[in-house]
C-alpha cells in the first residue's frame, strides 16, 4: 500500500547529496495564484540555498510570501515556475503521492494552530507519521518524544484537553519523531504568551541541535530570528537582503 | 416569546445551509404518506360513486352453485324490484384454430345491466352484441382474449358445444365486483345462450347470481336486512352498493396500510436525520449560540430560538411533503388504473393530508427536541469548547419527558389510524426496537474497534481508529440506514419464501392439467383419450360436488368463531368429494377411516388445519347443502393436506353412500412428459366440449407473473425507506466532512499517500457497511419469520427457511451503500488543497 516506485524512493540521508551540497536549493521560484480581480504573483523569483544542519530565519512584513514559500518547499502548494531541490530530489517534478513520502521521510513540520487532528490523542497524534512509514515501534517512539517534550503524563489526552502550550510541544514532538532533515516551522508561537512561547522555542532549538535538524523558520520576532545562524528577508515575493545571523 | 421569534428571524436570515436535509428527509416521509392517503381517499371515493354500477344495481345476491329460487324472485318482484339474472362459471372459448383459452364467462339476461352501462369496442348496445343473428349468438370478450386467440370482431369461436360470433371487444364492465381473475379474463354472452353450450350439467362448477333494483336505492340496505329474515339459513351472500367490492376494498385496506407503514419508516428515516440535521447544525452554530448565552441569554431563551428555527423548516419540508403528496396519486394512478374497476376521483382530500402533517410535526418534534436541548444546556464557555470536543449532556426532564410523549403520540397515531391495529402496534415496537438496536450495534462496533489488535498496515489502523475516536459516530451512521436496509431485507425475505413456497416447493409429481365438469357418462370416454395420448403418464379422477358449509356444530357458519385466516372457507361453495378407502398419500393425523364397505351415516374426513381454525374435532358435526339438502356429516378422521403439492386434495372428503348417489361431476389430474402438452387439452376439449381443462403451467405463470409484480412493488416501496436512509446517509457524511477533510490534510501533511487516506476511509465505510448488512440480516430474518410464521401460516405449509443468498444480497448492498457514500466523501476530502486549511487562522 505504502510501497514507493524505486524511481522515486527518495535516499536515505546517508545517501543524500555531499556534504558540500545544500539540503534545499531554490531556483527562481515563482508562484502566482488566480483571483477574481487577476492573478497575484505571490512568489518571484526566489533564489535560495540552506545548507543541511542550517538554521535559517524567514522574516519580512505580512503578505510577503513567507508562509507560500514554506508551503512550496513542503510540497503542499505546486510553484508555477522554478525549481526546489530538496535532499536531492525535485519537488516541483513530485506526484502527489510522492511529494507525501518525501514529508514523510525527510520534512517536518510546525503550524501556529498546532493542527494535531482533534480526535486522537496526544500519543496517537505524534505516532502518525511513523505509523504512515509503517514502523513496528511507532507508539513507544512517539511515546519517547512526549516525554521528551515533557508531556509524558499527558498521553492519552485529546488535543481539546491540551493548553495551548502543550498542543504546540506536542506538535513539537511529532515534527521531530520521524528524525526528518528539514523541519518547517510557521510561527509556532504565534499562538502563545510570551512565556509559553519561550518555553517552546527553546525546546524546538534544544531538539534541532540534538537531532542536528536543518531548520527554516517564520518569525516575526526578532529574537527568535536572531536565534538562527542567519536570515532571510521576504519582501513582496522576493528576497530583499541578506541578513546576518 | 417576540425576542426568541426576532433572534430566530435574524438568524434565518443568514440561511437554513446545515438545516436543508430537516427539510428534505421530513418532505420525503410526509409526501409518502400524503400521497398513499389521496390515493386511498380518491379510490373509496371513486368506489362510493360507481358502487352502484360496480355492483350491477341498489342489491347483488348470490346464491353460489343452486340456481335461485323462483320464490325469492317473486318475492322481490312483490316489492317493486326489476331483477337481472346472471350466470357465471369458467369455461374454454375455442377459436378456428384450435387455440384455446381459459375464460371467466358471463351469461346476462336482456335486463342486464340494470345499473352503468358496459363499453364495447366497436360501440353497439350490449343487447345488440350479445343478440342472435343467422341463429348464431354473439359475444364479447375482453380483449386479452382477442389477442391470445388471434380473433377478430365477427370470427365465429366455439364455446362447449355451441359456436358463437365475436361481435366486440368488451373494454369495461358493470357489475364487476369480484375481483379481477387471475386466470380468466371476461367473456359475455346472453343467459338464452347458455343452453345451446351444454355447460350446464349438475356438479357443474357454475354460480347463479341476481342483481335488481328497487324504487327507492336509499331504502336497499333495510329491504337486505328483511330479505335475509325472510329468507333465513340460506347461505345467499346480499350486497349493497357500499359494500360492493368488498375484495377490493380489503385489497385498497390492506395495501394502503403497507404503503402507510412503508411512508411511516420513511418518515422515521428521515426523524434521524432531522436529529442528524439539527446536531450538525447546534455544532456549527455553537459559537453563535455561547455569544447569545455570554451576552445573557437564558438557556430557555436559546432554546427557543432554536426551536423556532427548526420549526420553520420542518414546516416548509411539511408543505413540500403535503404538496408533493396530493400531486403523486396522478402518478400512482398509472399503474393501478388497470387494477382498479373504477376511476378514482382524484381531488383534494383534506384528512389524509392533515393526518401526513401531523405525522410530520410529531417526528421532526420528536427527533429535534433531545439535540435542542443538549444545545440549551451547555453554558457559554463549555460552547466554545464544544466546538472542538463534542460534549453530551443530557436534556433537561421536561425534555426527555417531552420526547417520549411525542414518541408514544406517534405510536398511538398510527395504531388509532390503522386498519389492522394489532399489526400496527407491532409494526411500532419493531421499528422502535430496529432502531435501539442498530444505535446498541453502533456502540458494540465502537468498542470492537476500540479493543481490536492493532493492525500492521497504517491505513488499517487509521481506518480502525476512525470507529471509535470522539466525533465520529459509526453508531449514528448505522442507524441512519438500518431502518430501510432493514425493510427491504424483510421484503426480500418474505417474498422469496412466498415464492419458494407457491413455485419451487412443487414436487415432480405435479400433475401438467386439471380438468373440471367431467360428466359421469364422459369418464370412461375422457379416460379413454388420456390414456391414448403421447407422454400421458399418470391420470387420476375423484368426484366433486359442491357444498356449502351451512353450521359447525349446530352453530350458523357466521356466526362460527373462526380465526381470521380460516374463516374464508365458511362462506360459499367448497369442494366436497367422497371415497371409500383413503387417497393415495393421505396423512392421517387423528381419527381413523371408515371401512371401505361403511354404509352407516355420512362421515368426513376434514382438513386438519381448517380443524384447528374452526375448534373442530373428531366426532364433531359440519351440515353441508348439497344440491339444495342439507346433510350433516360426522368428523371421523383429520388430514394434514400438502396443498402445495397440486394433487388432488379436498377439504372434506365424505364417506360413499348418500352423496355417491348425488348428480355429480368428476375433477381430474393428468400428468404429460413431452414437448406438446397442449395435445391433450386439445383432444380432451374437442372431444368432451363442456369439460374445462387448466394447464397448471398457465397457473404458475400467472401466480409467478403476479408475485413478480408484488415482488417489484414491495422493493419499489421498500426502496423508499432505503432512499430516506441515503438521504440521511448524505446528511450524515456530509456532517462530518468538514472534520474529516481537515484530517486528510493534516495526514497528508504528515505523509500519508491518497491510497492510505482512501484505503483507511474504505475500511473504515466497509466495516459499517459489514455491520449494517448483518444487523439488517438479523432483523430481516427475524421480522420475515414473525410475519410468515405468525400472519401468513396458512400459505406456508413448508414452513419459513432462513435465505442465505437473499441476505447476501442485503449485505452486499449495505456494503456498496456503505462504500459509495464513504469513497464519494474521501474523493471530495483528497480533492481539498492542503495550503489555505494549514495557513495560521
Amino acid at each position: 500500500m505504502d510501497a514507493i516506485p524505486p524511481s522515486r524512493v527518495p535516499a536515505s540521508p546517508t545517501t543524500l547529496a555531499t556534504s558540500a551540497a545544500p539540503l534545499v536549493r531554490i531556483r527562481n521560484l515563482h508562484l502566482t495564484v488566480p483571483a477574481t480581480a487577476g492573478p497575484v504573483n505571490i512568489l518571484r523569483g526566489i533564489d535560495l540555498d540552506i545548507g543541511r544542519g542550517e538554521a535559517v530565519g524567514l522574516i519580512g512584513p505580512s503578505g510577503s510570501g513567507k508562509t507560500s514559500l514554506l508551503m512550496v518547499l513542503a510540497g503542499l502548494e505546486r510553484a508555477t515556475a522554478g525549481s526546489v531541490l530538496l535532499a536531492g530530489h525535485e519537488v516541483t517534478a513530485l506526484d502527489e503521492d510522492s511529494l507525501a513520502r518525501l514529508r514523510r521521510d525527510h520534512v517536518g513540520i510546525v503550524f501556529q494552530a498546532f493542527h494535531l487532528i482533534p480526535t486522537m490523542t496526544a500519543l496517537e497524534n505524534v505516532a502518525v507519521p511513523l505509523e504512515l512509514a509503517g514502523r513496528a515501534d511507532a507508539l513507544d517512539r512517539a511515546r519517547e518524544a512526549l516525554r521528551a517534550v515533557g508531556l509524558g503524563h499527558r498521553l492519552s489526552h485529546l488535543p481539546g484537553q491540551l493548553s495551548g502550550g502543550e498542543q504546540q510541544r506536542a506538535a513539537l514532538a511529532r515534527a521531530f519523531v520521524a528524525r526528518p532533515l528539514l523541519l518547517l516551522a510557521d510561527e509556532p508561537t504565534g499562538n502563545l504568551d510570551h512565556a509559553t512561547g519561550t518555553a517552546v522555542m527553546d525546546l524546538l532549538f534544544q531538539l534541532r541541535a540534538a537531532h542536528g535538524t536543518t531548520l527554516l523558520l517564520i518569525t516575526h520576532d526578532a529574537d527568535l530570528a536572531a536565534r538562527c545562524d542567519r536570515c532571510v528577508h521576504l519582501s513582496d515575493g522576493r528576497v530583499a537582503e541578506p541578513v546576518p545571523g | 416569546m417576540r425576542l426568541a421569534l426576532r433572534l430566530a428571524r435574524r438568524e434565518l436570515r443568514g440561511g437554513v445551509r446545515g438545516l436543508t436535509i430537516v427539510l428534505l428527509c421530513l418532505a420525503l416521509g410526509v409526501a409518502v404518506i400524503a400521497a398513499v392517503g389521496t390515493l386511498r381517499a380518491a379510490i373509496d371515493a371513486g368506489l362510493t360513486a360507481d358502487g352502484r354500477a360496480l355492483l350491477g344495481g341498489d342489491l347483488a345476491i348470490d346464491g353460489g352453485a343452486q340456481p335461485l329460487p323462483d320464490r325469492l324472485r317473486d318475492w322481490l318482484r312483490a316489492r317493486g324490484a326489476r331483477l337481472s339474472n346472471v350466470v357465471q362459471m369458467r369455461s374454454m372459448l375455442v377459436a378456428p384454430s384450435g387455440e384455446r383459452q381459459l375464460i371467466e364467462l358471463k351469461a346476462v339476461d336482456a335486463a342486464w345491466p340494470l345499473a352503468g352501462a358496459p363499453v364495447l369496442s366497436p360501440a353497439m348496445p350490449v343487447a345488440d352484441a350479445l343478440a342472435p343473428r343467422d341463429g348464431q349468438y354473439g359475444l364479447v370478450a375482453e380483449q386479452l382474449v382477442l389477442d391470445r386467440l388471434g380473433l377478430h370482431p365477427g370470427d365465429t369461436v366455439r364455446l362447449g358445444s355451441a359456436s358463437f360470433r365475436v361481435s366486440a371487444v368488451l373494454v369495461s364492465e358493470p357489475d364487476q365486483s369480484a375481483t379481477p381473475s387471475l386466470l380468466g379474463p371476461r367473456v359475455l354472452i346472453a343467459a338464452a345462450a347458455l343452453p345451446r353450450t351444454g355447460l350446464i350439467v349438475p356438479g357443474s362448477f357454475v354460480r347463479y347470481a341476481l342483481r335488481l333494483t328497487v324504487p327507492s336505492p336509499a331504502a336497499a340496505p333495510a329491504l337486505a336486512a328483511r330479505l335475509r329474515a325472510a329468507f333465513p339459513d340460506t347461505g345467499w351472500r346480499i350486497r349493497d352498493p357500499h359494500d360492493a367490492a368488498p375484495g377490493i376494498t380489503r385489497f385498497i385496506d390492506q395495501t394502503g396500510q403497507f404503503l402507510t407503514l412503508v411512508g411511516l419508516t420513511s418518515l422515521l428515516v428521515g426523524g434521524i436525520g432531522v436529529a442528524n440535521g439539527v446536531r450538525a447544525w447546534l455544532d456549527a452554530r455553537a459559537r453563535t449560540i455561547a455569544t447569545l448565552r455570554c451576552l445573557g441569554a437564558s438557556a430557555r431563551l436559546v432554546f427557543a430560538v432554536c426551536l423556532i428555527q427548526v420549526l420553520a423548516l420542518a414546516i416548509g419540508g411539511i408543505v413540500v411533503g403535503v404538496l408533493a403528496g396530493t400531486a403523486l396519486p396522478v402518478l400512482g394512478l398509472v399503474f393501478l388504473k388497470h387494477l382498479l374497476p373504477v376511476p378514482p376521483v382524484l381531488g383534494i382530500y383534506p384528512a389524509p393530508l392533515l393526518l401526513a402533517a401531523c405525522y410530520g410535526l410529531l417526528t421532526a418534534l420528536a427527533f429535534a427536541l433531545w439535540p435542542l436541548g443538549r444545545a440549551a444546556r451547555i453554558p457559554g464557555g463549555a460552547l466554545f469548547r464544544d466546538a472542538l470536543l463534542p460534549q453530551h449532556p443530557r436534556p433537561a426532564r421536561t425534555l426527555v419527558a417531552g420526547t417520549a410523549a411525542l414518541v408514544l403520540g406517534l405510536v398511538g397515531l398510527t395504531v388509532a389510524t390503522a386498519a389492522d391495529r394489532r399489526f400496527a402496534l407491532y409494526f411500532c415496537l419493531a421499528a422502535l426496537a430496529t432502531l435501539l438496536l442498530f444505535r446498541l450495534g453502533g456502540i458494540a462496533l465502537t468498542r470492537l474497534a476500540r479493543h481490536a489488535p492493532r493492525f500492521a498496515a497504517p491505513w488499517a489502523r487509521l481506518g480502525v481508529g476512525n470507529l471509535y475516536r470522539p466525533g465520529n459516530a459509526p453508531a449514528l451512521l448505522l442507524v441512519s440506514v438500518g431502518l430501510g436496509l432493514s425493510t427491504l431485507a424483510s421484503v426480500a425475505l418474505i417474498e422469496a419464501n412466498v415464492r419458494r413456497e407457491v413455485l419451487e416447493q412443487l414436487p415432480a409429481n405435479a400433475p401438467s392439467f386439471f380438468f373440471i365438469d367431467i360428466q359421469d357418462n364422459e369418464l370412461a370416454r375422457f379416460e379413454q383419450i388420456a390414456g391414448a395420448s403421447a407422454g400421458v403418464e399418470e391420470v387420476r379422477q375423484v368426484p366433486s360436488l359442491r357444498a356449502r358449509i351451512v353450521a359447525v356444530n349446530g352453530v350458523p357458519a357466521d356466526q362460527v368463531k373462526a380465526t381470521p385466516e380460516t374463516r374464508w372457507a365458511l362462506s360459499g361453495d367448497r369442494g366436497l368429494t367422497y371415497a371409500a378407502a383413503p387417497p393415495p398419500g393421505t396423512h392421517i393425523v387423528a381419527g381413523h377411516w371408515w371401512p371401505t364397505d361403511y354404509a352407516g351415516p355420512p362421515e368426513v374426513s376434514f382438513d386438519a388445519g381448517l380443524a384447528r381454525g374452526w375448534h373442530v374435532g373428531l366426532g364433531d358435526t359440519i351440515r353441508v347443502n348439497v344440491l339444495g339438502r342439507d346433510i350433516d356429516l360426522t368428523v371421523a378422521s383429520l388430514r394434514d393436506i400438502a396443498w402445495q403439492t397440486l394433487a388432488l386434495n379436498f377439504a372434506m372428503v365424505a364417506s360413499p353412500g348418500l352423496l355417491a348417489h348425488a348428480p355429480h361431476t368428476y375433477i381430474a389430474t393428468v400428468r404429460v412428459a413431452g414437448p406438446d402438452q397442449g395435445a391433450l387439452l386439445r383432444a380432451v376439449t374437442d372431444a368432451l366440449p363442456n369439460v374445462t381443462g387448466i394447464a397448471v403451467a398457465d397457473v404458475l405463470a400467472a401466480v409467478a407473473a403476479l408475485l413478480g409484480q408484488v415482488a417489484a412493488a414491495l422493493a419499489a416501496t421498500g426502496s423508499l425507506a432505503l432512499a430516506a436512509g441515503a438521504l440521511v446517509l448524505v446528511g450524515a457524511v456530509a456532517a462530518g466532512q468538514r472534520r474529516r477533510t481537515a484530517e486528510a490534510v493534516i495526514l497528508k501533511t504528515l505523509g500519508a499517500t491518497r491510497g492510505q487516506i482512501r484505503a483507511a476511509w474504505l475500511v473504515e465505510f466497509g466495516l459499517l457497511g459489514l455491520a449494517a448488512g448483518i444487523l439488517a440480516a438479523l432483523v430481516g430474518t427475524a421480522a420475515s419469520y414473525a410475519v410468515l410464521h405468525y400472519m401468513l401460516h396458512y400459505i406456508m405449509h413448508a414452513g419459513w427457511v432462513f435465505l442465505p443468498g437473499t441476505l447476501a444480497w442485503v449485505l452486499i448492498m449495505a456494503l456498496a451503500m456503505m462504500l459509495v457514500f464513504g469513497y464519494a466523501g474521501t474523493a471530495a476530502a483528497l480533492r481539498t488543497k492542503a495550503a489555505p486549511l494549514l495557513r495560521n487562522e
